[in-house]
């Protein structure tokens, strides 16, 4: 069956990000120089050209721009400047996109305005909540703390099982992948593994080990903030051990997210070239996130959060923005679709051998 | 008859000696009837050498040279100029070659090759000794220059040629000048349109007072040669009932500049003839540069969505043009470019077989990805298939860059980029029996180091009558051919090689097999003392020899291969 092409798709793309790859002439330079490309599987031309062709179905049921941990090598090497590299991002957002059941997801990559006015609405939503309570800290840090395990669940099951689903759908089912349920769990340690080593990323810049060590402590730093403050009640605590830990891990995110701005700032690489609102969100409010939890619970220790209560209520703005928009639909779900991309093509794999 | 020959036995390293007593040899030979001086040397070409034998003339006072060596092809060139240093006519000198013939031909056998060249050289003494001096012919030129056709090379050659203070006559078969250039509009790169080019050129060609531009007219015959070439030109009517006039010009020497046809595709080639949406390049082109308004629009439909299928009657597996037409990718994209600037919602689909916008013209080609015109690449085994519905056409093809997917578009418009072919009337051809390669376009002599020369003396070959060619490559062509057919009449005389043949009169009685068997038309018909003899034409003449075994009455000598010169050497062969 003959696939139509549909030229459209790269103005789509052009939306989510994608820079100049149409200028590809297709002299494969950039498979050459990829870490990931084999005889049997080529990166990321492949990707270029069916962006190009815009062969969309093919895109939507490829795991390929999740196996690109963008080390940039292909952009450096490209003689039109097409940008290889940035247009695996930019499919990684429209797949995102894709995979989301709402359509909210597309909505912020596509709208700047868009991305905006929910994140006033979800700021007018928490002044609005604070002033219910009559702005009592007490009150306000109980039912926060309240709010993040209810969002924690909401949107687990609300949003990423049914995501992850239709990515399972897509990737899975519409590729008529044919495997015994047993390989569902014997490929799960890819799962893992790469859920929180990110081990492919190390394989893919053997030159850079610093950045992957970076991203490596932030993922496990955020993971524990989340642990300490959700399940050990870090605002609420009298254990020393737990009050060190949460100063420990968000004055970790706090310094690595900085460091990762300044990159993107300072565009030190073509990782850090292109970014997008969706990425400065992401690595902005991480920065939020970890900052204002910091002071947060340096306040409550030098016993002047009564009095200053909108640093609490800062902080409860910038949670409830990750929270509602930036987890469920924006950046933070590479973390989930990268992992589940890898447990996939595992289990696709399996149906081979 | 020679009586002081010197004879030269060559080592040439050891290509020779090491399988040829070269000492033996020219003991064999220096007590030969007329033999004055025998040498062996190591190189005979080296510089050292050439001054020792321009020396021994002198000195010994010889009158004819040998030199046993190489082919002549290398040498004899260098040697006849190594006599005339030595102040003896250089048709005296005699090459032999015992490289090739005997030391390479007889390595597995020393004694026999030895006795080979002593032969061999024996031979060339008894040639040597009837060697006549000779001088070459001398013509009068006629210094004006033909141009045929009135293309953009034509008109470039002829203004080249005014510059040289000429007379330059420039015949056109069409009613206007500009060939096929004036029928483009925008060309790629330059931005200029096609006619306005031609325009300046022809405005410039009508200010110069040594041009004549002669259009609506046609050769119908050239007689003569180099120097002296006869043509005969028919003015074609304007309008029906006006006279044909016919007229006589003789010109020194003639550029063709005839140009080529474009292909025409087949009935159902490609849905060709099958749609109206299936058109050539050229019809695109002129569709586009007459367009107007909002939207493309063609037989009644909007156009959205353009399929060009690239090489159409170029790069044939199958078919006869197996060249590349060069100028098609180039302007394919170029018009892609044009329409989509004039027709913003355009969406463009190039289905080639591998882009070659060669040099500065890559431009384009980046120019046109960049505006996100698709590139699909097909091979020569599974060329798109193009099916008519409706109004539209669906192209399915399978291409190379998408790992052979078979990919399907929807095109309203089918622009098949159609190449260049030879011209389907060679009647100028004919006239000057100009050779065509297995291309069928028009064969220089050398591709690199002779490529406006044809095997016809004074006949050169400019632009596309030579093979597919983009404008720049055509002026180019067509600067060098005026320039080259300009250098061959310029000093107004001509010479030429001696050895040509001669008719003894007194026997010939023609019966017209010399004229059958000459390949270069040199043999007229001529009275004398009220009977018909045959005459060779000097200027055209090669002296190739393939007319005097055919003569019953061997009536015919070629000179410097006389039956003298040719039996004495047999005999001492034998």
């Amino acid at each position: 069956m003959a696939s139509k092409i549909n030229p459209r798709f790269s103005e789509e793309l052009k939306r989510y990000g994608s820079v100049n790859f149409n200028a590809c002439y297709n002299c494969g330079n950039c498979t050459a120089v990829c870490s990931l490309s084999s005889p049997d599987n080529s990166f990321p031309r492949e990707m270029v050209r069916l962006s190009a062709l815009g062969l969309e179905d093919e895109l939507k049921q490829s795991l390929k721009p999740w196996e690109c941990y963008y080390c940039g090598e292909c952009t450096t090497q490209c003689p039109q400047t097409a940008n290889p590299g940035e247009l695996m991002m930019s499919l990684r957002r429209w797949l995102t996109a894709q995979y989301d059941w709402t359509g909210l997801s597309g909505l912020l990559y596509r709208s700047l305005a868009f991305t905006i006015a929910a994140l006033l609405l979800v700021a007018a939503g928490v002044l609005f909540f604070a002033r219910t309570f009559g702005f009592d800290v007490a009150t306000l840090l109980h039912a926060g703390h309240r709010f993040e395990m209810l969002a924690i669940a909401t949107v687990f099951l609300v949003i990423f099982i049914p995501n992850l689903l239709r990515m399972w759908h897509f990737t899975i089912v519409k590729q008529k992948v044919r495997t015994p349920m047993m390989s569902y769990i014997t490929a799960l340690p890819e799962l893992f593994i790469n859920m929180f080593t990110q081990r492919k990323a190390k394989d893919c810049d053997e030159k850079d080990n610093f950045r992957w060590l970076e991203h490596l402590v932030l993922v496990f730093a955020y993971l524990s903030l989340l642990f300490t403050t959700v399940f050990l009640n870090w605002f609420g605590t009298g254990s020393l051990f737990i009050i060190v830990l949460g100063y420990v891990e968000s004055f970790l995110i706090s310094v690595i997210t900085v460091h990762f701005v300044s990159g993107r700032i300072r565009q030190n690489k073509s990782l850090n070239k292109f970014s997008q609102p969706s990425d400065w969100l992401f690595v902005i409010w991480l920065l939020l996130m970890g900052l204002t939890a910091f002071l947060v619970r340096l306040f409550i220790d030098l016993n002047i959060l009564e009095n200053n209560i909108w640093m609490y209520i800062l902080h409860l703005t910038v949670l409830a923005q990750w929270a509602l928009i930036i987890v469920p639909f924006g950046k933070w779900t590479h973390f989930l679709y990268r992992s589940f991309a890898h447990y996939f093509a595992r289990i696709r794999s399996l149906q081979k051998s | 008859m020679k009586e002081r020959i010197g004879v030269y036995i060559c080592h040439c390293g050891g290509n020779i000696s090491d399988y040829v007593d070269v000492e033996k040899v020219r003991q064999a030979v220096e007590h030969e009837k007329g033999v004055a001086l025998a040498k062996t040397t190591l190189f005979a070409c080296s510089d050292a050498n050439q001054n020792d034998m321009v020396e021994d003339i002198r000195t010994h006072n010889l009158d004819g040279v040998i030199v046993a060596s190489c082919s002549p092809k290398l040498h004899l060139t260098t040697f006849r100029n190594v006599t005339e240093r030595g102040e003896l006519n250089k048709y005296t000198y005699v090459h032999t070659n015992i490289r090739e013939q005997a030391s390479w031909a007889h390595s597995n056998d020393k004694e026999g090759a030895t006795d080979k060249a002593i032969r061999l050289v024996k031979a060339a003494i008894a040639k040597s000794r009837f060697a006549e001096p000779l001088y070459p012919n001398l013509f009068e030129a006629e210094k004006t220059i033909a141009v045929i056709g009135a293309g953009i090379a034509g008109m470039k050659a002829a203004a080249a040629l005014a510059d040289k203070q000429t007379e330059v006559l420039l015949i056109e078969k069409e009613h206007r000048v500009g060939g096929h250039t004036a029928t483009w509009g925008t060309l790629a790169m330059t931005e200029e349109s096609g006619s306005t080019l031609t325009e300046r050129i022809y405005h410039d060609l009508l200010r110069r007072e040594n041009v004549t531009i002669m259009t609506g007219t046609e050769v119908i015959s050239s007689k003569g040669s180099i120097g002296n070439f006869t043509l005969k030109v028919r003015k074609r009517p304007t309008k029906d009932g006006d006279p044909v006039e016919t007229a006589e010009f003789t010109v020194g020497s003639v550029v063709v500049a005839t140009g080529f046809d474009s292909y025409q595709p087949k009935e159902g080639e490609l849905g060709f003839a099958q749609s109206d949406n299936v058109i050539t390049l050229p019809e695109f082109r002129h569709l586009i540069d007459r367009a107007e308004g909002k939207e493309l629009v063609y037989n009644g439909r909007k156009i959205r969505h353009i399929a060009y299928i690239y090489c159409v009657g170029s790069r044939q597996t199958n078919g006869e043009n197996t060249y590349c037409s060069r100028f098609c990718c180039t302007s394919a994209i170029h018009a892609s470019i044009l329409v989509k600037k004039k027709f913003a919602k355009i969406n463009n689909y190039h289905l080639n077989r591998g882009i070659r916008t060669y040099g500065k013209q890559e431009l384009l080609y980046a120019e046109s990805l960049a505006m996100g015109d698709l590139y699909l690449q097909w091979g020569e085994e599974t060329p798109p298939a193009v099916v008519m519905e409706g109004k539209g056409a669906t192209i399915t093809l399978r291409d190379i860059l998408s790992s052979n997917r078979e990919l399907e578009l929807e095109a309203d418009l089918v622009v098949l980029v159609t190449g260049m072919v030879p011209r389907a009337d060679n009647s100028v051809g004919t006239l000057f029996k100009l050779p065509r390669g297995r291309d069928r376009f028009f064969n220089e002599v050398h591709m690199k180091l002779r490529p406006v020369e044809t095997v016809i003396d004074g006949v050169t070959i400019a632009g596309s009558c030579q093979g597919p060619k983009n404008i720049t490559e055509s002026v180019n062509s067509a600067l060098s051919a005026a320039t080259k057919s300009f250098s061959l009449i310029s000093k107004g005389t001509l010479e030429t090689e001696p050895i040509v043949a001669e008719v003894n009169s007194d026997i010939c009685s023609w019966c017209g097999k010399c004229a059958e068997a000459c390949p270069f038309d040199a043999i007229l018909q001529k009275e004398v003392g009220g009977k018909t003899v045959a005459m060779v034409n000097n200027s055209v003449c090669k002296g190739c020899g393939m007319c005097a075994p055919v003569c019953p009455p061997d009536a015919i000598n070629l000179i410097n291969y006389s039956s003298e010169e040719i039996m004495s050497m047999i005999d001492a062969l034998a």
